[in-house]
C-alpha cells in the first residue's frame, strides 16, 4: 500500500517535472523582453531540478516539500544515529593502541631497505631511522586491550569498543585521505556519510538539523567543508556547521526590535512568493527552499536550547571536562551527547591538530600528541559512558579515528632531522575504533606485523567502514544508491564489505 | 607426491563410466522395440552396440579398480559399486554371447531386465561415492539445506575444551565432508581423536608440540594456488585466526582432553582466543519477529499521525512498528490509547520525557510485541510498572530518570527475553543493587551514575623539551 502510494506520487512528480520543463521553455519564450534576467533565473532553475529530477529513478522517495521527513531502511536498524568523531591530522596508532614491543628494540637504527623500496612518503626521502613508540603500553579490562598511558580515561572502558587494528587507506596526503574516509572517494563532488544517512533515513526531530558538524582545534580539516558536504545529492542533505563558541547558529536571534510574530509573519511574506514561483515553475527545489525557511523559523525555538551545553548540571560538565564559553573538542562533545537525545542522525566532530610530524613540539609524538590526547581522551570516555548510562548507547554508533596512519620510521623530512620526533603519513596501517548501535564489545579486529608497518590479518579499508555503518542504519550499501549522470552512484562506490567480525 | 600411472590411469574412471552405460541402455531400448518394424536395426548394428557397450564396461570396472586403490572414498560403498559393476558386466557379456547365438526368448527378455537394474543401482552407488551419500536426497529433507550442526556458543573461553570445544568444530565446518565418514580422500579421515593421530597414507599429519612439522599444518599454511594447499582452493578456507588457532593447539601438543586454560599462552595468543569466545558466534537477538505480520490499520496510524506522533514501519517491506512520542506536544495518558489498534505491529515505543503516568502503562502492557521500551523521564511509578510483565518479548527497557524504586522492578523477573534495563536517575537505592542483580542474573542492569575522575593531566599540558633533539 505505501509502496502503491510512493510509486504513483513518483510518476505524479515525473510527470510534473516533464510538464515543469516545457512550461519554462515557453515562459523563456514569452516572457524574454523581461530581459537576461529570466533567462538566468530559467537556467538556473533547470540546473537545480536536474538532481533531484533523477531522485524520481532512485531507491529512496525524495519529497521536496519535507526532505527530512524520517524514511524506514531497507532492513530493520541496529542504531539510529552517529556520532563520528575525527582526529584531523591522522593520530599515530602505534603510541594509542598498536603496541608493538618489537619497534622499540629498533629505535634509533636504519629502516630497512625492504621497507622503503617501492614505497612513496609524504616527507620521508632517504633513509630514516626507526622509531620505538614514545608510550608506555598496558592492557585494560576483561578483554586485554593495548592502550597507552596518553589515553588514562579511555582505557577503563575498552571493554565496550571494538578496535580494527589494521585499517588501511591508499591516500597519504590529508585532503584526499579525509575525502575517502567521510565520502568514499578520494575525489571531490561526492556526498559525505552523514548526507547519505540524512538522505536515506530523513531525521525524526523536524525542528533540528538531521547532519550537525562540530568542529575544534583551531583548523577546518585539510580537505574543507566538503568532507560534510552532500555532492551531488540535494543540498538539504549537506552538514549544518554549527560554531563552538557564542551562538552556535549565526543570526538565530530575533534582531533586536523583532519579535516572533514579526518574524513569523516575513517568513509567511518569503514562502508565500516562494509558493507562487513555484506555481508558476514546478520546480521542487523551491519546494525544498520553502521547507528550509520553515526549519529555520522552528529551529530558533529548538536550536538555542538544544546546542547550549550551559544548562547541563555540574556533575556532567566535569566528567566531559568541558571549557565553557571556548572552542574546544570535550564542549562539541558533550553537545553531541544533547544532539542525538534529541534525535540529531548524525553528528560529525572535527578536531585539527594531530598530524604529529616533529616539525614543532605542539607537533611532535612525545609531547604535542600526548597534550592532543589529553584534550580528548576525558570528554570521549565520558561520551561511552553518558550514552551508556542513559540507554543511548545501544542506538548510537560511535566512531573514532583520523584518516590514515603514521609510520614506525622517524620522519627525517627531505631527508633531514626535524627538531622533535615525529611520524610521516602512512598508509598501510592504522587503528580506528567504534562502539554501541550494535557493535561487538571489547573486540580487537585485524593485526599487524611486529613493528607495526604493515596490515597482516583483518586488513579492512574506508569503504568497509562505511559499509558497515550503513548496514548498522539499516541499508546494504551496495543497494543504496541515487542516480546522477547516468549511473547508480553509492556510497562505497564499487568496493566495501561489512566488517562482519565487529557486527553484534 | 606424483601420480602413478595406474592412478592416472584410475582417474579416466568418472569419464569412462557413461560410456557403459549410455551403450547399454541404448542397446536394451532397441532391442526391445526390435520387433516394431519402423524402429529395427540391422543385426549388425545392434550386435555392435552390445559389444562396444560390453567392452566399455569392462573398461570401468578396470579404471574403477585403479582409481579405488588411491583409498579416497568409503571403503563399504566402494566394495558395493564394484561388485555390482562386475555383475553388470559379467551380464552384459552373457548377453552379448546370447545374442550372437540368437536367442532372444524369454529369459533374454528377463536377463535384460535385471540388467537395467544392475545399470540403476550401480551408477547411484558410484554417484553417491563421488558426491556424498546425501547428494539425493538432501534437498527433499531438509528444505533450506543447511548443515544441522550449530556452532556453539562459547561463553568463556579459558574454561572451553580445547579440543571439543574450539577445535572439532573447526575441522568439522572445513574438512570432515572430505576427511571423514562418507570419504577418506588421501587416506585421512579427522572425526575423532584416533581417525585424527592416526594420519593419512602418507603417514602422521599432526607432530604434537611441532606444528611447523605437521603436515595438516603446512598444508593450512601453503598458498591457496598451491596444490597441496589445504582445503582446496575451491572449497571455502579456514580464517587466518582459525589457522592460528590450530597451530598453536597442535604447538602446545594437540591435547585432545585438556581445557584451554590448561595449555600455555603467549600475550598474542590470548588475544586470538579471546575472539573465539562468546559472541563471536552469537549474534544479538533480533527486535523485530520474524513471522509477519498484518499491515496495521491505516486510518489507526492517520490517527497517531494527526496527533504529531511519529509512526514507521521499522523496514521497508516490513508491517512492523516503531513509535516516537517525543516529538508530540503534550501527549497524555490518553493518547497512549491510540495505540492499541497497533498493539500486533508495534515492536518499538519511544515516550522518553512525555508527560504519562501508570494509567498509559495498562494500554501499553497490551502491546505484547514491543521489544524496546522507552520511558525515561515519565511519571510511570512503582504501581503501574508491574503491568509490563504481560511483554513477554520485551528486550530493553530504559526507566532512566523516572521515580521507579527496586519494588517495581523486581517483578518483571519473568520477562525472560529482557536483556537491558537502565536504572539512572530512579529511585533504585545502592543498597538494593546486590539483590537486584541476583534476581537479573542475565540481564544487564545499568545503574548510570558514571564517574569519569579527575587527572592533572586533564587540564595541564606537557612541557616540551628545552631543546629539540
Amino acid at each position: 500500500m505505501m509502496q502503491n502510494e510512493l510509486h504513483n506520487q513518483r510518476l505524479l512528480r515525473e510527470a510534473e517535472q516533464a510538464n515543469a520543463r516545457l512550461h519554462t521553455r515557453r515562459h523563456f519564450l514569452r516572457e524574454c523582453a523581461f530581459g537576461f534576467g529570466s533567462l538566468a533565473l530559467g537556467s538556473l532553475l533547470q540546473s537545480c531540478s536536474i538532481g533531484s529530477a533523477n531522485a524520481g529513478t532512485s531507491a529512496i522517495p525524495f519529497d521536496p516539500a519535507h526532505p527530512l521527513a524520517p524514511k524506514l531502511p531497507q532492513f530493520p536498524a541496529k542504531a539510529k544515529s552517529i556520532i563520528y568523531l575525527h582526529m584531523a591530522g591522522a593520530p599515530s596508532q602505534l603510541e594509542l593502541f598498536d603496541y608493538k614491543p618489537d619497534l622499540m628494540k629498533l629505535d634509533g637504527q636504519d629502516c630497512p631497505p625492504s621497507l622503503l623500496e617501492g614505497k612513496r612518503f609524504a616527507f620521508i626521502r632517504g633513509v630514516p631511522k626507526m622509531l620505538g613508540p614514545q608510550a608506555r603500553f598496558a592492557q585494560h579490562g576483561g578483554s586485554g586491550a593495548w592502550v597507552s598511558n596518553y589515553l588514562p580515561h579511555f582505557s577503563s572502558i575498552v571493554d565496550e569498543v571494538s578496535f580494527l587494528k589494521a585499517v588501511t587507506t591508499d591516500q597519504f596526503n590529508h585532503a584526499p585521505a579525509q575525502l575517502l574516509v567521510h565520502t568514499g572517494s578520494p575525489r571531490l563532488g561526492r556526498p559525505s556519510i552523514g548526507s547519505w544517512v540524512t538522505y536515506g533515513l530523513g531525521t525524526e526531530n523536524q525542528n533540528l538539523p538531521g547532519f550537525v558538524v562540530l568542529t575544534s582545534g583551531g583548523k577546518f580539516p585539510d580537505a574543507g567543508k566538503s568532507v560534510w558536504g552532500s555532492g551531488f545529492l540535494p543540498s538539504v542533505y549537506q552538514g549544518v556547521q554549527c560554531r563552538s563558541e557564542g551562538d552556535p547558529v549565526l543570526f538565530i536571534k530575533d534582531p533586536k526590535g523583532m519579535d516572533r510574530d514579526l518574524r513569523k509573519a516575513s517568513i509567511d511574506a518569503i514562502n508565500q512568493v516562494n509558493e507562487e514561483e513555484y506555481q508558476e515553475y514546478q520546480d521542487p527545489e523551491i519546494l525544498s527552499r520553502i521547507s528550509q525557511y520553515e526549519m529555520a523559523y522552528k529551529m530558533q525555538i529548538a536550536a538555542p536550547e538544544v546546542m547550549n551545553i550551559n544548562n547541563e548540571p555540574a556533575y556532567i560538565h566535569e566528567m566531559y571536562g568541558t571549557q565553557p564559553g571556548k572552542a574546544c573538542i570535550a564542549n562539541n562533545i558533550l553537545l553531541a551527547r544533547k544532539l542525538v537525545e534529541k534525535g540529531v542522525r548524525f553528528v560529525q566532530i572535527f578536531d585539527w591538530g594531530w598530524d604529529t610530524h616533529g616539525t614543532a613540539a605542539n607537533l611532535s609524538i612525545d609531547v604535542g600528541l600526548n597534550n592532543k590526547c589529553r584534550t580528548v581522551d576525558k570528554a570521549m570516555t565520558a561520551l561511552i559512558l553518558d550514552l551508556k548510562q542513559r540507554g543511548l548507547l545501544e542506538e548510537t554508533l560511535v566512531v573514532w579515528g583520523g584518516e590514515f596512519g603514521r609510520t614506525p620510521m622517524l620522519e627525517n623530512r627531505d631527508g633531514k632531522q626535524n627538531p622533535f620526533k615525529g611520524r610521516d603519513h602512512h598508509v598501510e596501517a592504522f587503528t580506528i575504533w567504534m562502539a554501541g548501535g550494535g557493535i561487538r564489545k571489547g573486540v580487537s579486529y585485524g593485526e599487524t606485523d611486529e613493528i607495526g608497518y604493515a596490515a597482516v590479518s583483518g586488513k579492512v579499508t574506508p569503504n568497509d567502514i562505511q559499509a558497515t555503518l550503513l548496514n548498522q542504519l539499516g541499508f546494504d550499501h551496495e543497494k543504496f544508491t541515487y542516480q546522477f549522470q547516468g549511473r547508480p552512484f553509492r556510497l562505497t562506490d564499487v568496493s566495501g564489505k561489512v566488517i562482519d567480525e565487529i557486527v553484534a | 607426491m606424483i601420480l602413478s600411472i595406474a592412478e592416472f590411469i584410475g582417474r579416466f574412471h568418472p569419464v569412462l563410466v557413461h560410456l557403459p552405460i549410455g551403450i547399454l541402455l541404448i542397446a536394451l531400448l532397441l532391442q526391445w522395440l526390435s520387433q516394431r518394424s519402423q524402429y529395427a536395426l540391422g543385426e549388425g548394428a545392434l550386435r555392435l552396440l552390445w559389444v562396444s557397450g560390453t567392452l566399455a564396461s569392462w573398461l570401468s570396472c578396470a579404471t574403477g579398480y585403479l582409481l579405488s586403490l588411491s583409498g579416497e572414498y568409503d571403503e563399504q560403498t566402494v566394495d558395493w559399486h564394484m561388485w555390482m559393476a562386475v555383475s553388470l558386466a559379467l551380464l552384459a557379456s552373457l548377453l552379448c554371447v546370447l545374442i550372437f547365438k540368437h536367442v532372444t526368448g524369454k529369459w533374454f527378455r528377463a536377463a535384460s531386465l535385471l540388467l537395467l537394474l544392475l545399470i540403476m543401482i550401480t551408477g547411484h552407488l558410484g554417484g553417491s561415492l563421488t558426491h556424498g551419500a546425501d547428494y539425493l536426497t538432501s534437498g527433499l529433507s531438509n528444505s533450506d539445506g543447511q548443515p544441522k550442526t550449530v556452532a556453539k556458543v562459547i561463553p568463556n573461553i579459558q574454561e572451553a575444551s580445547a579440543y571439543t570445544d574450539v577445535v572439532e568444530p573447526l575441522l568439522q565446518s572445513k574438512c570432515y565432508s572430505c576427511h571423514g565418514p562418507t570419504k577418506q580422500k588421501g587416506g585421512l579421515r579427522m572425526d575423532s581423536p584416533a581417525w585424527l593421530l592416526k594420519g593419512g597414507k602418507e603417514g602422521q599429519v599432526i607432530r604434537g608440540g611441532q606444528a611447523d612439522q605437521s603436515e595438516l599444518i603446512k598444508r593450512l599454511l601453503l598458498a591457496r594456488e598451491e596444490e597441496h594447499h589445504m582445503p582446496p582452493k575451491e572449497k571455502p578456507q579456514l580464517s587466518e585466526r582459525q589457522i592460528a588457532l590450530l597451530h598453536w593447539w597442535v604447538e602446545q601438543g594437540a591435547d585432545f582432553t585438556k581445557k584451554i586454560k590448561e595449555l600455555p599462552q603467549a600475550e598474542k595468543t590470548k588475544a586470538l582466543l579471546l575472539s573465539f569466545q562468546g559472541p563471536a558466534q552469537q549474534k544479538m537477538p533480533s527486535t523485530v519477529p520474524e513471522e509477519p505480520v498484518d499491515a496495521a490499520d491505516e486510518k489507526a496510524l492517520q490517527r497517531l499521525r494527526d496527533r504529531g506522533i511519529i509512526v514507521l514501519p521499522v523496514a521497508q517491506n516490513s508491517h512492523y512498528l516503531m513509535v516516537n512520542l517525543t516529538m508530540a506536544a503534550a501527549i497524555k495518558d490518553a493518547d497512549i490509547e491510540l495505540l492499541l489498534p497497533l498493539k500486533k505491529q508495534l515492536v518499538w515505543l519511544k515516550a522518553g520525557g512525555t508527560n504519562i503516568s501508570d494509567t498509559a502503562l495498562q494500554f501499553i502492557s497490551q502491546c505484547s510485541q514491543l521489544t524496546v521500551l522507552q520511558l525515561n523521564s515519565t511519571r510511570i511509578t512503582d504501581r503501574g510498572l508491574p503491568l509490563l510483565r504481560s511483554l513477554s518479548n520485551l528486550q530493553s527497557l530504559n526507566l532512566v530518570g523516572s521515580s521507579v524504586s527496586m519494588q517495581g522492578v523486581m517483578p518483571l523477573q519473568s520477562l525472560k527475553k529482557l536483556q537491558a534495563i537502565y536504572l539512572y536517575q530512579t529511585q533504585v537505592q545502592s543498597a538494593d543493587w546486590k539483590q537486584l542483580t541476583r534476581a537479573f542474573p542475565r540481564v544487564q542492569l545499568d545503574s548510570g551514575g558514571y564517574k569519569v575522575p579527575y587527572f592533572t593531566t586533564d587540564t595541564t599540558l606537557m612541557q616540551p623539551p628545552v631543546q629539540g633533539k
